[in-house]
């Protein structure tokens, strides 16, 4: 980038640069040469200054040190006052000096100097002098000599000796000084020269390189001058250079490349001059050539051609002999005469003047043409006329050249005939080919038929056409509308057949319908060709029947036609066939996929065939579709792993499906861990024909079965256990008694343990042939509508005498209405109430509950018994369980109850259940469907108080007539009150104290202990209880006259039941109300 | 004086080998409900022969023979008293340590009988 920027700045600004630059650097050297010159000498100057001065210091010093020593000399000698004065005038000169002396730059051996005369003067001033001048006015010379031998004089000796050394030293250095001047000058003399000397190198350097800068590209140039003065091709690189001399240099090789394309135009027009010279010669030389060519042609024309001149109006002007050998007419019979001579066959008139009108535009025409022979004869011609045009592109004339074709045009009319034919027969053999494919590979009938019918109707152009396979009546139907045809076959179907089984084929002439006759003038003729396809046993199969109209049918097409049937005979029968295993293969396909078994077959190799469903579903192999094989290596391990026993199941397989195996063989296995699946698997070999092809397998699912006989072998063992126990307690008790004598006492509580034992047995028996019964499902129910509240009702009446449990319902069950087999539910309820008695020995209550849930009506035991250990609620329905405890053993039961109520449960759609907690007790609930599910939710909703069940107002009915009971409970809680039932007075009160009740209805016979007297008086005396209205319903008259005013109405037995139900309804309403306690007026018995 | 111990969860049952035995001399018998009781019975007291119940709840009598250690199994001949009458159950006993076998219903004398032997054999 610089040396190109250097090469464009032009040579005039280069010199003015450079001239410039050295200008400056003389001036600068010689300004700085100057200045350094002169602070050189001004140095100098300074030092000997300098040091002169110092020099005479240093003499003066000396003298006036000799001074004082003269003058105190003087002085000593003397001892003139005069004297005196002239050496303190000296010491104070010295004193001058000395400080002149010390202000002077000094070196440190003149600086110890100075120190030691400042000390010498100090000494001498204070003490020698003041000590010499007392002892010249005491006159004590020796004093003074011995003052003037100490030491100090020594030192100013030694000065005064340095003085005059550094006197001599100082001329000395003076002395060098100016020789150093000297030299100096001579450097600077020298410098100088120096720097004019490389000033010029520089200079001329600079010269020489701009000169070399300027005269090379002009020798360059002039070189290439010379080369182009002698023609040369100019060589000149570019230069590249913006400057004077790069312009002259590109404008000179402007010129010169403008010179040299120039001068190659020139020689490449010359060349081109000689090309062309070259040229006309060659083409001179190809016209002679192709001029002989040309007559040797024309020769060769003559020969094998016939040729002719016209004129531009057609006339001939020059025939050679072949035209006359062609046509017969002679030369002369053609010479002069239009073309129009020659009758042209194949061309008319318009083509003619299409052919003139190409002529005369200088187009070329050739075809074949047939003309006529002189002798008549027709003659075929190649024949190319061509216009010959003269210089101003007009006509002259024609030139015609001919060639004989008769003989190659009848052998090509007669290979045009035979390709014909054979074309046909290609298409014939294609179409058969065709329908042959076809009716191989349809194994459709409605496809096979449609095809066929296509097939012939194109083959033998068919006007309508119908196809009837006549067994499964599927028909196709050209031309004629599908409906008409079906109902012709529906009616006419057996005339057809009835003249067909006679007669194979047959053609019926007949005049065309409407529909046939179209747009025809003419009366038009149909031809309805009828066949049949027979099989082997002459069955009629399908029928065919074609209609042409206008044109009726050859001896050949009929005979053909019929063969065609034969054909389509054999593959309608293979279509049966192939229908007929398609259906045995889907039969027996739809059968082993709907048998239960798993079925698995194996060829020899071990590959898999073929896999039911049951047996995917079995295994989880869903791996399989129709048609695949599976070989061993892919399923074996998956079936193996999948069964518990895979180690087995693999060594089974193996060795089923051995060659040597020729038995079958079988084993179980199990699948799953959890809810374990037990199957048997058999496998068989299958052989055809002696030859084995594979194995069977056949998994059947035992589950079942398995689990029944576990089940089965189970119940035998239980139940011998089961009997045995009461057995062991009869017979050993029997042979007791039998063979030892003890006292009556004994022997009775003996027959007492056999007796109940043998009770126990008894019941044993029937449990469990009643749940036997059940199971085998030969119990019949008699459903029947049942109040479930009534039947609970009288169940419970039944456990009133017992003693030692007190039952209570508390019915709130709007609708009980169920069917069910009353018998079958009492013995439920007898058997949960029999339980919660004898699971409960600790507490005397068992409580009853009735309500309805959804469509259902639920029933409650509950008892506060021993309860069930939670991980055995679940078994307790299974047979022969029973809790498992001690203290539940020695209660005793069959452990068969519960499986019992379940059954009948269940078997009347019910639902039942258990909840328990061990210790506190446990509820038995069941549930059953209500009657009339709908209906009742409707007349629940206006007696409802709330909907609420908790805040239903709550009566107790103390009551021991469990009819009047259940009457007065169903009017209660249809007026929306929830009844919990009493027959104990004291059992009534303990209940009174726990529920708070709207009010008690009370019997006043109950039973002999106590009766509904004393209940009110206990009710009344307690403060808890006493605000509770109390309705006294009893068949009595009212007596007590000393309660009567504690009770709120008196019933007299027999009353309505709505009575009770509006007294109570008013005391709730007043107390909801009000939450007072107010006495009823209605009604007449109220005191 | 020799001890038996009856150990059967049925009342009547143990009411019944009780007085069956009762007219043994010179013997004393203890009666145990279930599995546990018997076997702080028998750790805290030789006894010259067990009448153990097969089927008892909470603890079979086979469960009970697994508690007990060999020394004692040796020592104590053991009687299984049992309704599972089957061979399997006979065995699952004798491997368990039970030296007598009884299936219910039994005969009282028969029971007599063999205990006043094994109670002889014992002395």
């Amino acid at each position: 980038m610089i040396n190109n920027k250097l090469a464009d700045v032009s040579i005039k600004t280069k010199y003015f640069r450079i001239i410039f630059i050295l200008f400056l650097a003389i001036m600068l050297s010689g300004i700085g040469l100057f200045f350094y010159i002169n602070n050189q000498q001004d140095k100098l100057k300074h030092d000997r200054g300098v040091l002169q001065h110092k020099t005479e210091t240093i003499n003066e010093l000396a003298a006036t040190l000799n001074d004082v020593f003269f003058r105190a000399r003087g002085y000593v000698a003397l001892k003139s006052d005069g004297e005196l004065k002239l050496l303190n005038a000296a010491l104070t000169g010295l004193d001058g000096i000395l400080e002149q002396y010390s202000a002077l730059n000094l070196s440190p051996e003149e600086a110890q100097y100075r120190d030691d005369l400042k000390l010498f003067y100090e000494q001498y001033k204070t003490k020698t002098l003041p000590e010499a001048i007392r002892l010249v006015e005491n006159d004590d010379y020796t004093g003074i000599r011995n003052l003037s031998q100490g030491g100090s004089t020594q030192a100013l000796n030694e000065f005064l000796a340095y003085t005059k050394e550094f006197k001599s030293s100082s001329d000395s250095k003076l002395n060098a000084m100016a020789s150093q001047s000297i030299k100096q000058a001579d450097t600077f003399t020298f410098i100088a020269f120096g720097l004019s000397a490389v000033l010029l190198l520089f200079f001329t350097l600079m010269i020489w390189r701009m000169l070399r800068v300027v005269l090379d590209p002009i020798v360059k140039l002039e070189e290439a001058t010379n080369s182009l003065a002698a023609g040369e091709a100019v060589l000149l690189g570019k230069l590249h250079k913006q400057d004077e001399i790069g312009r002259l240099y590109e404008a000179f090789l402007n010129m010169a490349r403008s010179i040299q394309d120039k001068e190659e135009e020139l020689m490449m027009q010359n060349e081109e001059l000689h090309a062309q010279q070259d040229e006309l010669q060659d083409q001179q030389f190809k016209l002679e050539r192709s001029l002989s060519e040309i007559e040797s042609m024309m020769k060769a024309l003559n020969q094998t051609s016939a040729v002719a001149i016209l004129s531009n109006k057609g006339v001939f002007t020059y025939a050679n002999d072949n035209i006359s050998v062609y046509t017969g007419y002679k030369n002369a019979e053609i010479i002069g005469y239009t073309f129009r001579l020659f009758e042209l066959h194949n061309i008319s008139d318009t083509q003619l003047e299409q052919i003139i009108r190409k002529l005369s535009t200088g187009g070329v025409w050739s075809d074949e043409s047939q003309i006529v022979a002189k002798d008549g004869s027709a003659v075929w011609l190649q024949l190319t006329v061509m216009p010959y045009l003269n210089d101003e592109g007009q006509i002259y004339q024609y030139i015609l050249i001919a060639n004989n074709i008769t003989s190659m045009k009848s052998v090509q009319q007669e290979l045009a005939e035979t390709l014909k034919s054979t074309e046909q027969t290609t298409i014939m053999l294609e179409l058969n080919n065709q329908l042959n494919h076809e009716i191989t590979y349809t194994l459709d009938k409605q496809e096979f038929a449609e095809k066929f019918s296509r097939f012939m109707n194109r083959l033998y152009s068919f006007d309508s056409s119908l196809f009837l396979l006549v067994k499964d009546k599927i028909s196709v139907v050209k031309g004629v509308p599908q409906e008409n045809v079906e109902r012709y076959i529906d009616a006419n179907n057996k005339d057809m057949l009835y003249r067909m089984s006679t007669e194979k084929s047959y053609i019926v002439k007949r005049t065309g319908v409407p529909r046939e006759q179209g747009i025809s003038a003419k009366e038009v003729y149909c031809y309805d060709f009828y066949t049949t396809v027979v099989n082997a046993e002459d069955e009629i199969l399908a029928i065919f029947c074609g209609t042409r109209i206008g044109h009726s049918f050859t001896e050949e097409e009929i005979s053909e036609i019929q063969g065609m049937m034969n054909r389509v005979a054999l593959a309608i029968e293979r279509l049966f066939m192939y229908e007929e295993i398609e259906n045995g293969r889907k039969l027996n396909r739809d059968i082993v996929n709907n048998v239960n078994e798993g079925i698995q077959f194996v060829n020899t190799e071990g590959v898999i065939q073929h896999i039911n469903k049951a047996l995917s579903q079995l295994l989880d192999y869903d791996v399989w579709a129709e048609g695949m094989l599976i070989p061993k290596e892919q399923w074996m391990d998956h079936f193996t792993l999948r069964v518990n026993e895979s180690e087995e199941m693999g060594q089974f397989y193996q060795k089923a499906m051995s060659e040597h195996s020729v038995d079958s063989s079988t084993m179980k296995y199990s699948l799953g861990k959890e809810a374990m699946k037990h199957v048997d698997v058999y496998a068989i070999p299958v052989f055809r024909r002696e030859a084995r092809v594979g194995t069977l397998f056949v998994h059947r699912d035992i589950t079942r079965e398995y689990e029944l006989d576990l089940m089965k072998s189970e119940l035998v063992s239980t139940v011998s256990h089961e009997l045995r126990t009461p057995l062991s307690s009869v017979l050993g008790f029997t042979e007791l008694l039998l063979s030892k004598t003890m006292k009556p006492e004994k022997q009775l509580k003996y027959l007492e343990t056999i007796h109940k034992e043998a009770k126990r047995l008894t019941e044993l028996i029937n449990d469990f042939l009643d749940l036997q019964r059940m199971e085998s499902g030969t119990q019949l129910y008699n459903a029947e509508p049942v109040n479930l509240s009534e039947t609970v009702l009288s169940v419970i009446d039944q456990y009133k005498l017992s003693g030692t449990h007190h039952i209570l319902l508390e019915d709130e069950a709007l609708n009980a209405e169920v069917e069910v087999d009353k018998d079958k539910i009492i013995q439920v309820l007898t058997n949960l109430l029999s339980n919660a008695i004898k699971f409960s020995p600790g507490s005397n209550e068992i409580k009853v509950t009735l309500h309805n849930e959804r469509d259902s009506v639920m029933v409650r035991v509950q008892d506060h018994g021993l309860g069930i250990p939670k991980n055995q609620i679940g078994q307790l329905f299974q047979k022969f369980r029973r809790v498992d405890n001690s203290a539940s053993k020695r209660i005793g039961g069959t452990g068969l109850g519960l499986a019992i109520c379940k059954e009948i449960i269940e078997k009347q759609k019910g639902m039942i259940g258990i909840d328990s907690v061990e210790g506190e007790g446990t509820t038995v609930w069941f549930s059953l469907p209500v009657l009339h599910a709908e209906s009742s939710r409707h007349e629940e909703e206006p007696h409802k108080w709330s909907a609420d069940k908790e805040q239903k107002p709550n009566v107790m009915i103390v009551e021991d007539d469990y009819s009047l009971s259940l009457l007065l409970s169903e009017e209660l809680k249809g007026k929306g009150f929830r009844v919990t039932h009493h027959y104990h007075p004291q059992k009534a009160f303990d209940q009174a104290l726990k529920t708070p009740f709207v009010a008690i209805v009370v019997d006043l016979m109950l039973g002999e202990e106590l009766d509904g007297w004393d209940l009110i008086r206990m009710l009344k005396n307690d403060p808890r209880t006493e605000n509770v209205p109390i309705v006294i319903s009893s068949a009595l008259d009212k007596e007590d006259k000393s309660m009567m005013d504690k009770v709120q109405k008196y019933l007299t037995k027999p009353y309505p039941p709505g009575e009770l139900s509006n007294t109570l309804q008013d005391i709730v309403q007043i107390e909801l109300k009000t939450g007072e306690v107010l006495f009823p007026d209605s009604g007449g018995t109220e005191q | 004086m020799q001890k038996i111990l009856i150990v059967d969860d049925e009342d009547v049952l143990r009411m019944l080998i009780e007085d069956t035995l009762e007219d043994l001399e010179d013997v004393e018998i203890h009666t145990a409900e279930n599995g546990v009781e018997a076997l702080t019975r028998l750790t805290s007291d030789p006894y010259d022969l067990v009448i153990l119940d097969y089927m008892m709840p909470e603890m079979t009598g086979i469960e009970v023979l697994g508690e007990l250690n060999e020394e004692l199994k040796n020592k104590t001949p053991i009687m299984m008293l049992t309704a599972k009458a089957q061979e399997m159950d006979r065995n699952r006993a004798r491997e368990a340590g039970a030296r007598y076998f009884m299936p219910k219903p039994f005969s009282p004398m028969e029971l007599l009988q063999i205990v006043e032997g094994i109670l002889s054999d014992k002395q």
